[in-house]
């Protein structure tokens, strides 16, 4: 351990480089290399990246945890950090201080990192390792192992970014390799078109991403973690979101008829930036994670292979907003409003999902709508401040969710003996029984079961417990008092942020409980279908053959007569059953990592430092102050207990009412309630027609948009304007052309127009001159432009006829102007060839003084008395209230305290600014 | 021992020139029958030679630069003549660098096309030592010989195939160049007779003094000689209007010697200009905006991008586009040169700019080669059509070195231009930031043309399709140009750095 430690320091932890270069050297080698490799070449590469690096991760998982348990013994709160620093990638400017923001290519590890890559490896291990004889047959297994190969890099590169940047060129890696292995099978154009529906829906949530990072650049001035955490205060400022500019367009016709009206249309508006910032990270992570309304294209997505669908679309990937969120806590929870929307977006994503998830027949697309509610359940434990517990649920729901997947994958792959339909090898109508015939995929399948539905003593019951324990007794309070930012220099509100409502926490359990309850019975009507009664598939004949015009296996309808006939489904081999065993395993005994009712909690004292911005907000509000970030609910100690009851009961009421609708009953209820409310049944059976309602809705309008768009293109864009365009480029570039005659003579001719031309433009005199006005004085500056062997003579009256017949070396001249006032000087110059060049100058002083304004920044502290109060940097005494015109450009970074939000920069008028005649034609 | 060791980057070329002529005397033939091509079929050895002797010379520079060429002894005997700086030692890295991709690309080149002609290889070799002399030039006498020993090699091998239209082409270049340099000439002269001066910090400062009270210098013949002066280095960086010759010269030389001409010499031709204008021109009154060199080249610079993106736009020969879209590039150079007037950053940001352009730019016409072999030479976009159904490994090294000249991240051709049109915003050139941007736009229309034909479109019926070569000389250089184009883009930060280190600063004296 000691030698491990003395190889990786934790400012150069070098480790994380071979976690992310092993999966990167796997996807070119089987990408590039891989028909040549052999399947059993592919196989061992990847197997051996994604091993080394799960290795790795184990080995840097160690030290970080061993770094972390003496910094704890040493009475440190600080989250312990590795370190690797790649190189600096490029400045950008943007921030509201105009200092250059560098940006770097960063890869950290801390503990919320750690444990997140220990899962992807470590899972994304077994996933390969199955996948090796899943896509055995297939004629494309060598593009799989790349595509999967290059998935888990661009994982890693999410997890690992020390940055936003680095964290979004992972994000749109995945986004990439998702939409690769969702259309793997593209010769099918369903398939295609899932892989596009992916790609699309996620690119609105990658906007959201690209708008904060802008933001952060803006406000806080650093995109990696420690500068977000350090200058996250400054988020805590206002940002007018109404009128845009001074004032809402038009409203000066209606000022005499409508003051009221104008006023109240004209009111600014505002919202704080960390709100602004907020919502755009959420969009993003909606987007990936499939939330309400961006979910609609996970359940598409399961067109791909069942191994992609266990390790992109439920283990890995998807969970990808939910890390981003905690990643980001500490920004979030200077925004009620926004931690609120997304518990609330969450908890209602895990009802809506669930309710569809009721009424489906395909295993595959219950596991999918079964993974877009559990992620639903993610977000509202991070949406009310219970991070820890749902990255937990992040972590229990891998390992369930992977090996349901997987299972349902090893169960599609008996099916695929006699049925090639992908729709029918899916369909649990077709199965039934499959628990004598493949026990170990039920005994996984049923370990994933009951862990999923919330059987005490389970990973999914300790972590989704969790989750709805917090979501009625956490909640996140105001980041500063009562929510109010108070303008020092007029005493009013300046800006009064949303809290939570009193009712809020209620009725986000109640959408929990209520979630868990469809979650227990549609889960328990999955095994029932799959595994009880009897199989339904194929006749199934003793000693059956396999016919030998049979064709191989392929993934097209093999169009079959009459009754299909075939042997007893078989139990998949090892490289199936193992990894699948060894998930259900993981997910019935994770659940002590995290049993808080048993008071075992060792991941949450893990990432415990990680969260400390989140739950105290000390930095932002000096300390006394009531309330920051999160807080718990009072009594919230005694509760753990009583709260378990309705969740218990949730869990026997749904998988009961399975059990009496499936196995009992046969299924007979359940029609007869379809039956009966025939309408309904259809609607959630067709997904509450949420893609149709897009389809009319939001894509129709996009279509018309389009079709406008072409008719605009057509008519004016092609039309008048390329058309114009086109003709002026091909007249000059035929014209040019017909310069290129290919004579030397002729191009000896241009050579000496162009001498000619840069001689006439030297020996010409160019009189140019610079103003310096200064409105306060009224005196104004005229510089003439320095030339070689220039001569000057002015005429600072303006009577058109020059001060003296002399021409002297006078450069400059200063004239005085009142309130105002306007007025024309001359200029002639003569250089050293005798000519004169002659030019005129109008000054203005403008009657309303500009440069005195006040400046943009004002910082708000705390004073001795506890007092919020502005003050100006440098300066101590309050301010009276004036709108802000361009801020000074301050060097260094931005200083402590809360800021009013600086207005956008604008060029100083106070510059000099040069009148440039005739410049460059 | 230390002064032999800063002229090392230098005279390590020189040295291995002198060898490779001597190996290409001596050595055998294997076409020794016939006399009258002797010297014929040995591409291969010596373009390894020359590739050798180059790259070992950018590890001198490497070697030089990292000891610091300011700590090495002795080194200030060979000014005015011969400064070895920074700048110096970064070009002599960047032109050895650019020569030895055009020794590799010859190396496959000369063979396939039935012009194995051993001359080349010498000829090369001498004019990057031409090349790295003019950057280092110090003064007008040893910067006009620099410029003429570069320029007649390059005559000779754009003259290479011997065929009418080479033939034709190295006329027009040497008799126009000739042109060019009598012009230079005759300014260095009204230079030397306005300020007793050849040497470059000798004319700065007198024309420093000018305006100062007892001052000798007159102005008029300091400004023609400026005048000459820019005519003579824009012709060879192929600035609009002094840019004829070039569509025909690249199209008629071979295409490694093509690459040659667009990399290297350019290179030099810029460094050079610099170097005269920040030490010679660098005064007030010469870089302010309304009277000075800054607008003239400002001029220059918008008609090179213009007229080129215009007209390059119009080809049906890659090779003659790729020959427009350098002189673009050289407009875009040009921006940053005039944007040293104001900003800290403008000298930087050209030698940035020139390193991408040069891995680019090498590249594409490395691909260009790449795609072609003996009677089935990719010249025209028909050629290349559908090439990437047939050789996909061609047309996607194509594609990258044309997005990197389009300037796409992540690749270098992006971050050259960013540098350059900051350097120009900072400068608050403004219309000429915007308006090359704008050409920027219109030069990625046709770099994305090739790759539609590439890509998109199929070979007419009948017609004969370009197809690709076998040739490990030219798959390295191009495999090296895409690593290094890759690594500028990804990282552009320690290169820029030393792009900012080596910048010319004038000691106030």
């Amino acid at each position: 351990m000691h030698a491990l430690q003395k190889l990786f320091p934790p400012t150069e932890f070098a480790l994380l480089a071979v976690i992310l270069v092993l999966p990167l050297i796997g996807a070119i080698v089987n990408g590039v290399f891989g028909k040549r490799l052999g399947k059993e070449g592919v196989t061992t590469m990847a197997l051996f990246a994604i091993g080394g690096s799960f290795l790795a991760s184990l080995v840097s998982f160690s030290l970080l945890a061993s770094a972390q348990a003496a910094a704890h013994a040493k009475g440190s709160e600080e989250a312990v950090r590795f370190l690797w620093k790649g190189w600096e990638w490029v400045r950008v400017s943007g921030r509201h201080d105009m200092a250059q923001v560098p940006l770097s290519i960063d890869f950290s590890v801390d503990a919320l990192s750690g444990v997140m890559s220990l899962v992807v490896t470590g899972v994304g291990f077994l996933i390969h390792l199955y996948s090796t004889k899943y896509m055995e047959k297939d004629a494309g297994y060598h593009r799989f192992f790349a595509y999967l190969n290059l998935f888990v890099f661009s994982m890693l590169v999410l997890i690992l970014g020390n940055s936003l940047p680095v964290l979004f060129v992972g994000w749109e890696g995945v986004g990439l390799c998702s939409y690769l292995l969702i259309g793997f099978w593209f010769d099918d154009e369903k398939n295609a078109a899932a892989g596009k529906k992916a790609f699309i829906t996620n690119r609105i949530g990658d906007f959201g991403l690209i708008v904060a990072m802008a933001l952060l650049i803006y406000y806080v001035g650093s995109l990696d973690w420690a500068g977000i955490e350090g200058g996250r205060s400054n988020l805590l400022t206002r940002v007018q979101m109404w009128p845009v500019g001074n004032q809402v367009p038009g409203t000066s016709l209606l000022q005499s008829s409508m003051p009221s009206l104008v006023e109240a249309l004209n009111r600014p508006r505002y919202v704080s930036a960390a709100s602004l910032v907020g919502i755009a990270l959420f969009l993003g992570c909606a987007g990936k994670s499939a939330q309400f309304p961006l979910y609609v294209w996970l359940p598409d997505a399961m067109a791909g292979p069942t191994p992609v669908s266990a390790l992109i679309h439920a283990a890995t990937m998807v969970t990808a907003g939910v890390y981003l969120v905690c990643r980001m806590a500490g920004v979030f929870v200077l925004s009620p409003a926004v931690m609120f929307t997304i518990a609330l977006v969450g908890a209602f994503t895990a009802l809506l999902a669930a309710s569809i998830a009721l009424v489906q027949n395909d295993i595959k697309k219950v596991l999918a709508y079964s993974t877009v509610s559990q992620l639903g359940y993610m977000f509202l434990g991070v949406g009310v401040g219970a991070f820890s517990a749902g990255f937990f649920h992040v972590l229990t729901h891998a390992f369930f969710k992977a090996c349901l997947f997987l299972a349902a994958g090893s169960v599609i792959y008996a099916m695929h003996k006699r049925i090639h339909d992908t729709d029918a090898s899916q369909d649990m109508r077709n199965m039934g029984g499959m628990k004598k015939y493949m026990p170990h995929t039920f005994a996984a399948f049923a370990m994933a079961w009951v862990a999923i539905i919330g059987v005490p003593g389970t990973s999914g019951f300790f972590s989704k417990d969790e989750i709805l324990f917090k979501a009625y007794t956490s909640s996140v309070a105001f980041p500063i008092p009562d929510g109010k930012l108070i303008d020092p220099r007029s005493g009013k509100v300046a800006l009064e942020l949303w809290g939570w409502p009193s009712w809020g926490p209620t009725l986000l359990y109640a959408m929990g409980v209520l979630g868990a309850m469809m979650t227990a019975f549609y889960m328990s009507r999955l095994v029932f279908g799959i595994f009880w009664g009897d199989f339904k598939g194929w006749k199934i004949v003793k000693g059956w053959k396999e016919p030998e015009h049979d064709e191989h296996h392929g993934h097209h309808d093999d169009h079959h007569a009459g009754p299909v006939e075939g042997p007893k489904p078989q139990e998949s081999p090892w490289q199936i059953t193992v990894p699948i065993l060894i998930l259900g395993a993981l997910s019935i005994v994770a659940g002590f990592l995290n049993a808080h009712p048993l008071h075992i909690a060792p991941l949450d004292h893990f990432l415990e430092p990680v969260f400390k911005f989140a739950n105290g907000a000390k930095d932002v509000v000096a300390a006394g102050s009531k309330g920051a970030g999160v807080v718990e609910h009072p009594s919230a100690h005694g509760l753990m207990w009583p709260l378990m009851a309705p969740g218990l009961l949730a869990l026997v009421a749904g998988a009961g009412g399975a059990f009496w609708v499936y196995l009992q009953q046969a299924g007979g209820p359940a029609k007869a309630l379809a039956e009966k409310l025939p309408g309904l049944h259809a609607l959630v059976y067709d997904k509450w027609r949420v893609d149709e309602f897009y389809e009319e809705t939001i894509i129709g309008a996009v279509d018309s948009l389009a079709e406008f768009a072409v008719v605009f293109d057509r008519i004016v864009v092609d039309g008048i304007v390329a058309r114009v365009t086109a003709f002026i480029v091909a007249a000059t570039g035929t014209g040019l052309r017909r310069l290129q005659t290919g004579h030397v003579q002729a191009y000896a001719a241009v050579m000496v127009v162009g001498v000619g031309g840069l001689g006439w433009f030297f020996v010409a005199p160019h009189a140019t001159t610079t103003v310096k006005p200064d409105e306060a004085t009224g005196s104004y500056q005229i510089t003439a432009a320095p030339g070689l062997g220039y001569q000057y003579r002015w005429d600072s009256d303006g009577d058109g006829k020059p001060d003296s017949d002399q021409f002297g070396a006078e450069a400059s001249l200063s004239v005085s102007l009142e309130r105002g006032q306007q007025k024309k000087v001359g200029l002639e110059v003569k250089n050293a060839f005798e000519r004169v060049s002659k030019r005129q100058v109008t000054l203005f002083r403008p009657k309303v003084d500009a440069s005195k304004e006040g400046p943009g920044v004002i910082q708000i502290e705390q004073g001795p008395d506890g007092q919020l109060r502005g003050v100006m940097p440098g300066q101590n005494k309050p301010l009276e209230l004036r709108r802000p015109p361009a801020p000074p450009p301050g060097p260094g970074g931005p200083p402590p305290g809360l800021r009013m939000a600086p207005p956008p920069t604008r060029p100083n008028p106070a510059e000099p600014h040069q009148h440039q005649p005739g410049d460059v034609h | 021992m230390t002064f032999w060791f800063g002229l090392s980057p230098i005279l390590v070329v020189g040295l291995g020139t002198l060898l490779l002529m001597l190996a290409e005397a001596f050595g055998k033939s294997p076409n020794s029958a016939n006399p009258s091509d002797a010297g014929s079929g040995r591409s291969g050895e010596l373009a390894l030679g020359a590739a050798v002797v180059l790259l070992v010379g950018a590890a001198f520079s490497i070697g030089v630069w990292m000891v610091g060429p300011e700590n090495l002894e002795g080194l200030e005997a060979t000014r005015p003549y011969l400064v070895m700086d920074r700048f110096t030692v970064f070009f002599c890295f960047v032109l050895s660098l650019g020569g030895a991709f055009a020794a590799l690309l010859a190396g496959g080149y000369l063979p396939e096309h039935d012009i194995d002609r051993s001359e080349f290889f010498p000829l090369l070799l001498l004019s990057t030592v031409g090349a790295m002399t003019l950057v280092a030039a110090g003064d007008m006498l040893s910067l006009f010989v620099a410029l003429e020993t570069m320029s007649l090699g390059v005559y000779c091998m754009v003259g290479l195939r011997r065929s009418p239209r080479a033939a034709e082409a190295a006329l027009k270049y040497f008799l126009l160049g000739s042109f060019a340099a009598a012009l230079l000439l005759f300014g260095a002269v009204l230079l030397y007779g306005a300020t007793a001066h050849t040497d470059l910090v000798g004319i700065g400062q007198a024309i420093k003094t000018i305006g100062q009270p007892g001052s000798t210098v007159p102005v008029a013949p300091v400004l023609l000689g400026l005048t000459l002066t820019l005519v003579g280095l824009t012709f060879k960086i192929s600035a609009v209007p002094f840019h004829m010759w070039t569509p025909d010269a690249y199209e008629g030389a071979p295409t490694p010697a093509t690459s040659f001409m667009a990399v290297a010499v350019k290179a030099a031709a810029f460094a050079i200009l610099l170097r005269v204008l920040v030490v010679a021109f660098g005064d007030d009154r010469l870089t302010s905006w309304g009277t000075g060199w800054p607008p003239a080249l400002a001029t220059l610079a918008l008609l090179s991008m213009t007229v080129a993106n215009v007209v390059a736009g119009r080809q049906s020969s890659v090779k003659r586009m790729l020959a427009y879209s350098s002189i673009a590039h050289a407009g875009y150079a040009l921006v940053g040169v005039v944007a040293t007037m104001r900003s800290a950053d403008g000298q930087a940001s050209v030698l940035f700019y020139l390193l991408t352009y040069t891995v680019s730019t090498v590249g594409a016409f490395g691909a260009l080669i790449y795609c072609g072999s003996r009677g089935a030479e990719a010249t025209s976009y028909e050629d290349l059509a559908g090439i990437a159904k047939r050789h996909p490994a061609a047309a996607l090294a194509f594609s990258l070195f044309l997005l990197s000249l389009a300037g796409l991240p992540p690749t270098a051709g992006f971050f050259g231009k960013l540098y350059v049109f900051r350097a120009a915003f900072d400068a608050e050139l403004y219309v000429l930031a915007v308006v090359g941007l704008l050409n920027s736009l219109v030069g990625a229309y046709y770099y994305l043309r090739v790759m539609v034909f590439m890509y998109m479109r199929e070979p007419a019926p009948g017609a004969q399709p370009a197809v690709p070569m076998k040739s490990a000389f030219v798959s390295s250089a191009l495999v090296l140009a895409a690593v290094l184009v890759f690594a500028l883009g990804i990282a552009p930060g320690w290169s820029l750095d030393m792009a900012g280190a080596a910048k010319i600063v004038v000691s106030a004296k």
